[in-house]
């Protein structure tokens, strides 16, 4: 399937992109644009105004994602707490992990491309899923 | 960059939510349901977002990338923002210098506040007043006077 969101991706679009490929559709495949418009017909757009994969009350693309698709993983509700903080920094969470992921994102968004970004952010989720999966599971932070 | 907006009155929550929104953002209050902010990727993201928020309440906004009429005008208000700024700047010296007297459990809770304080405050930072290296000084002076009790 094709999926679309605007150009020069952020934490979330990059966490979506991440979530869509490891729980939705192993064969994503993503289109950046620069305008809502320009969206192809045949590609599920996301973290874009007017979609319905966005922000919705107060909730970032990654959280509505998980709601709409009802993941209810524990692990990945607590990526979302990190997405959320890192894109919205509206300290609705506690997620100290987020002002880095944040400057980890806005740094590789000015050295490479965004096909790039999702390429290098890929391992980066699946190293913050592994973490607090093993965090769950043991009641305290692995070692 | 403008947000221009409409909130329905009720219910006040709503309003008091994105009214905290956009103070978070460091906005100048240009009138009733405008605000501006210097326009770059982050700041053009962030108003859009709580444009369609405002929307979703039932309410309308709308977001423009505007030119000032004159650069007297777009001075002023980098002036009130950078204004708003140092007063924020000011109050955590203040609290700093007023910790250094405080107790050490309570000193070094104040540190980790102010510290996160600065990094809230340097966020909305668009035009930095002087104030902000006394700040930064006062916080770092504090973290000496802990350490320094070790």
């Amino acid at each position: 399937m094709r999926w679309a969101t605007r150009a020069g991706v952020h934490i979330d679009r990059a966490a979506c992109a991440w979530l869509i490929r490891r729980h939705l559709d192993a064969e994503a495949e993503f289109v950046f644009v620069d305008d809502p418009a320009l969206v192809p017909a045949d590609a599920t757009p996301f973290d874009m105004r007017g979609a319905e994969l966005s922000h919705h009350g107060g909730d970032c693309s990654f959280e509505t994602i998980l709601r709409r698709y009802e993941l209810d993983d524990p692990v990945l509700w607590k990526l979302a707490e990190i997405v959320h903080e890192a894109d919205l920094d509206d300290e609705r969470f506690d997620a100290p992990e987020a002002a880095g992921v944040d400057v980890i994102l806005r740094g590789l968004s000015m050295i490479c491309d965004d096909e790039r970004v999702l390429e290098i952010t890929g391992p980066l989720f699946d190293g913050l899923y592994e973490f607090h999966r093993r965090a769950l599971l043991l009641g305290r932070e692995p070692a | 960059m403008l947000l221009a907006y409409r909130i329905p009155r009720q219910p006040s929550t709503l309003r008091i939510t994105i009214w905290r929104k956009l103070d978070r953002l460091g906005v100048a209050r240009l009138g009733d349901g405008l605000v501006a902010l210097p326009a770059d990727a982050r700041t053009r993201e962030q108003l859009d977002w709580i444009a369609e928020e405002i929307g979703e309440m039932g309410g309308s906004a709308t977001v423009w990338l505007a030119v000032p009429g004159n650069a007297a005008q777009e001075r002023a208000i980098a002036e009130e923002m950078r204004r708003a700024r140092a007063a924020e700047y000011r109050a955590v010296a203040e609290q700093a210098e007023a910790a250094a007297s405080a107790r050490p459990g309570e000193r070094s809770r104040t540190i980790k506040r102010l510290q996160a304080e600065l990094r809230r405050i340097g966020r909305r930072d668009y035009f930095p007043p002087i104030e902000r290296e006394a700040a930064q000084r006062a916080v770092r002076a504090l973290v000496r006077v802990v350490e320094g009790a070790g």
